[in-house]
């Protein structure tokens, strides 16, 4: 075994080998976005998530939803980013609710998630208080992946490069009504796939070839 | 259920033929839509995994090949895959990908759905036949306001209480010189009494004309809200047959007047023949100017209908030619007659009558003989003259100084014919250019035969192969306004919008092609409509491309000078932002067209070469 690869093994460490496997074009994908009441990853709620699957190039929009959740955390300054009123957040759905329908496709999807660190400290309180135990998630983010891509194209991470819109401007990708869950979600989604094409990737190739980015990660969530 | 994604309605909502579905139905498409990011890598793969689907691009630049179709290169807003949708075949469909972009994707069921909206599928239809037809002058119409009636009514309402008597409301209508009258009962309208009714219904039965006017009125007549248009006035007029409608106020039912058939023939034609009767009776500078400057407030304000667009060039090159001769016999009466005969020449738009608001004079003298020096005086006079009251009449001087007031537009016409001979035999760049406003030229004043032996004289030299061809590459060029994947090459204007030149970039270069066949048969008359019809069989442009030329060049016009009316300008840069989806895909269309009879043109004429 090379250096090389040795240094891939030790990236991947915590992907299950059931993932790392399997070709691109057979990995179902699960873009996820959430609205937070702030940006701290320790107190903030869960406002909406949104989320679309998609595979291999496609992003099945018949799949899209979006889901107010009836927090009890105080939306503070936050309806300013995401628009969502007090009223609307009131008529959501229970969080525990919207987290079940999530709850299916960790088992078989891998997440595509921009920033995943936020929005997962949130997810991963979100389950816990629900008390529901659900298995680890792949997650691929398209943020460590965008800073990955910067790096070696430019050694550099320009400013405000990595913010959703700033990915989908540097890829060439139309410009996308930003804060609300669902459309965030399917922006993510085409950013990885644009991101995927600028890293040659080919629907042939294996997750494992993506592992030495760093950008896919196995998280464990709601475990006691 | 699934949740609509704002992205991709807005999307659809933005892209032909879909921007006119309702909400309901983009809703529906995005629910059930898929969304694809092709890449080269990719392409194969999901276009079989989404076969049967029509597909739209929302960004990216791809190659089609498709069935047995000539190769498209596509961008944004351009559809693919229809052919076997429409056809119900499975043709090979293979996509290049030279830009990765997203393409949405919609299936063969919802497909079906769609085409039950009308334009949908007439969108599709015309997509099939590939080909620009008179749909892109017929469509542009609907795009024409039509003025409201709000605009038209200006008279208060002649009205009556129906308490009055018959023979109070006869004197009413004379006293007022109408033809009818509106019957009221407090303030709103319960009847309406017509001259014909006094005849048929009075005077023919010998009714007392002491009663009352409600016993012979129409009662519950009719009404139109003055917030509809002339068109809806006509079409109720027509439906009902009847001549006289009254209007009322939509909110609250009240009178605001009467709209007859004879407003509306005035509304159709009285105005501009009024001012052209100003313009024939005016006696000095000063009323010519004033009737002149009525001219542009005048197409402002009534051409709203497509047919006139397509007139007023015309109006406006002969109220020019109208306005010529006049200065010309001011300049007559202060001056003495002309020394020798001469023929005052119009070039360009004014002599193919195809003037807008913005052209300016083209213009010139020939004279009989070379003049000498105290009648070179004379002419050069009157060229000032003439030009200068142009101007104050609201055309512009020529930036070019193609004016009869510079010595060289003043030519002999042994000089003239010289002149064209030197532009055969060497046709350089600079000579291609006079000839192309030159060889666009009529007379409007002097003498009529002076003009003929010229034309006679000149014809022969300009059927010459050699420089047929240069023309030809001349014509070929100045390009569309496309991009190798067909998309808008456009300006910027001062406020920084992405503008289209519809005149250099389009109706000048239709016009270069359509004179180069005219040329090769000969054919003097100035007017590019006209060439067009006059060409015979034999002409290498073949008939359907004539008919294709013809409506683009309508098509063209029509939306520069909506352009020109609508914001009070006299420039051709249109900007992207006042065209709808489907004129923008339609102008694609028109400019590709172009293109292809600008190759046909070098085909033809110079053997293929640049």
């Amino acid at each position: 075994m090379n250096i090389w690869s040795r240094c891939c093994k030790w990236f991947s460490a915590n992907v299950p080998a059931q993932w790392r496997n399997r070709l691109w074009q057979d990995v179902p994908l699960l873009a996820v976005d959430l609205e937070l009441t702030s940006l701290n990853a320790n107190t903030c709620g869960i406002v909406s998530a949104g989320w679309v699957a998609g595979q291999g190039g496609d992003i099945q929009l018949a799949s899209a939803s979006h889901r107010v959740v009836n927090t009890p955390s105080p939306l503070k300054q936050s309806p300013v980013i995401h628009g969502l009123t007090d009223r609307q957040v009131a008529e959501g759905a229970p969080l525990e609710e919207v987290l079940q329908s999530l709850l299916p496709y960790a088992r078989t999807h891998m997440w595509v998630m921009h920033h995943s660190t936020l929005d997962w400290g949130a997810l991963n309180r979100a389950f816990e208080r629900c008390n529901i135990a659900i298995p680890g998630v792949v997650v691929l983010d398209t943020l460590d992946l965008m800073v990955y891509y910067l790096k070696k194209r430019y050694q550099m991470v320009p400013h405000d490069a990595v913010s959703l819109a700033g990915c989908r401007q540097q890829l060439g990708l139309p410009d996308a009504p930003a804060h609300n869950a669902l459309e965030d979600a399917i922006a993510t989604l085409q950013v990885w796939y644009a991101l995927f094409e600028q890293l040659n990737g080919r629907n042939f190739m294996q997750v494992d070839d993506f592992l030495h980015t760093r950008a896919i990660k196995y998280k464990k969530i709601g475990r006691k | 259920m699934n949740t609509a994604s704002r992205q991709v309605t807005d999307f659809f909502s933005s892209v032909a033929p879909f921007e006119g579905l309702d909400s309901d139905m983009l809703t529906t498409l995005a629910r059930r839509a898929v969304g694809l990011y092709l890449t080269d890598t990719n392409a194969d793969d999901l276009t079989s995994r989404y076969r049967q689907h029509l597909f739209v691009i929302q960004s990216g630049q791809f190659v089609i090949h498709e069935a047995d179709e000539p190769v498209r290169h596509v961008s944004e807003g351009a559809c693919f895959g229809y052919a076997m949708l429409l056809d119900g075949v499975s043709y090979p469909l293979r996509v290049e990908v030279n830009e990765p972009g997203l393409v949405y994707c919609i299936d063969e069921v919802q497909f079906s759905e769609l085409l039950e909206v009308s334009t949908v599928a007439n969108f599709f239809q015309r997509l099939g036949d590939d080909e620009l037809q008179q749909q892109a002058v017929t469509r542009s119409e609907s795009v024409w306001l039509y003025r409201s009636l709000s605009e038209v009514v200006q008279r208060a309402p002649v009205m009556v209480n129906e308490q009055a008597t018959i023979v109070e409301a006869a004197r009413v209508m004379t006293e007022n010189g109408v033809s009818s009258l509106l019957v009221t009962c407090g303030e709103a309208v319960v009847g309406v009494v017509t001259d014909r009714d006094l005849r048929s219904r009075v005077v023919a039965r010998e009714v007392d004309v002491g009663q009352p006017i409600a016993t012979i009125m129409t009662r519950s007549p009719v009404v139109i809200s003055e917030q509809d248009t002339l068109f809806d006035t006509l079409a109720t007029m027509s439906e009902r047959n009847i001549h006289h409608l009254p209007v009322v106020d939509t909110a609250t039912g009240k009178p605001v007047g009467m709209v007859t058939v004879t407003d509306i023939i005035r509304q159709q034609r009285g105005n501009v023949l009024f001012i052209i009767g100003e313009l024939a009776k005016a006696d000095c500078l000063y009323t010519l100017t004033r009737a002149a400057w009525q001219l542009p407030h005048y197409f402002a304000t009534h051409a709203r209908r497509p047919g006139d667009v397509d007139i007023i060039g015309r109006v406006l090159s002969q109220a020019t030619d109208m306005i010529t001769r006049k200065l010309i016999s001011f300049f007559e009466q202060a001056n003495g007659p002309a020394p020798m005969p001469f023929s005052w020449l119009v070039f360009g738009s004014q002599a193919r009558q195809d003037q807008t608001l913005g052209s300016d004079q083209d213009n010139g003298l020939l004279l009989a003989d070379t003049p000498t020096d105290t009648q070179a005086d004379y002419f050069q006079s009157m060229g000032t003259y003439v030009c200068e009251g142009l101007a104050k009449c609201g055309i512009k001087r020529c930036t070019g100084n193609i004016m009869a007031s510079n010595p060289a537009l003043r030519l002999s016409l042994d000089a003239a014919v010289k002149d064209a001979q030197g532009w055969v035999s060497e046709p350089a760049s600079t000579a291609i250019m006079h000839c192309n406003i030159f060889l666009d030229v009529r007379t409007v004043a002097g003498d009529l035969d002076l003009f003929e032996t010229l034309q006679r004289r000149r014809a022969p030299l300009f059927r010459q192969r050699l420089f047929l061809a240069a023309l030809a590459r001349h014509a070929s060029e100045a390009a569309v306004p496309l991009s190798l994947f067909r998309r808008f090459v456009c300006e910027k204007d001062a406020q920084g919008r992405d503008v289209i030149d519809l005149k250099v970039r389009g109706v000048a270069i239709i016009n270069n092609i359509v004179r180069l066949y005219a040329l090769a048969e000969g054919l003097t008359m100035p007017s590019t409509l006209s060439r067009l019809k006059r060409l015979s069989g034999q002409s290498e442009l073949s008939l359907r491309d004539r008919d294709n030329l013809r409506d683009i060049w309508l098509f063209l016009n029509r939306l520069r000078w909506r352009h020109q009316l609508q914001n009070n300008l006299t420039d051709n840069k249109v900007p992207l932002s006042e065209l709808s989806a489907i004129e923008k895909h339609q102008l694609k269309a028109a400019f590709r067209a172009i293109e292809i009879a600008q190759e046909g043109a070098v085909m033809a004429f110079s053997g293929g070469m640049r």
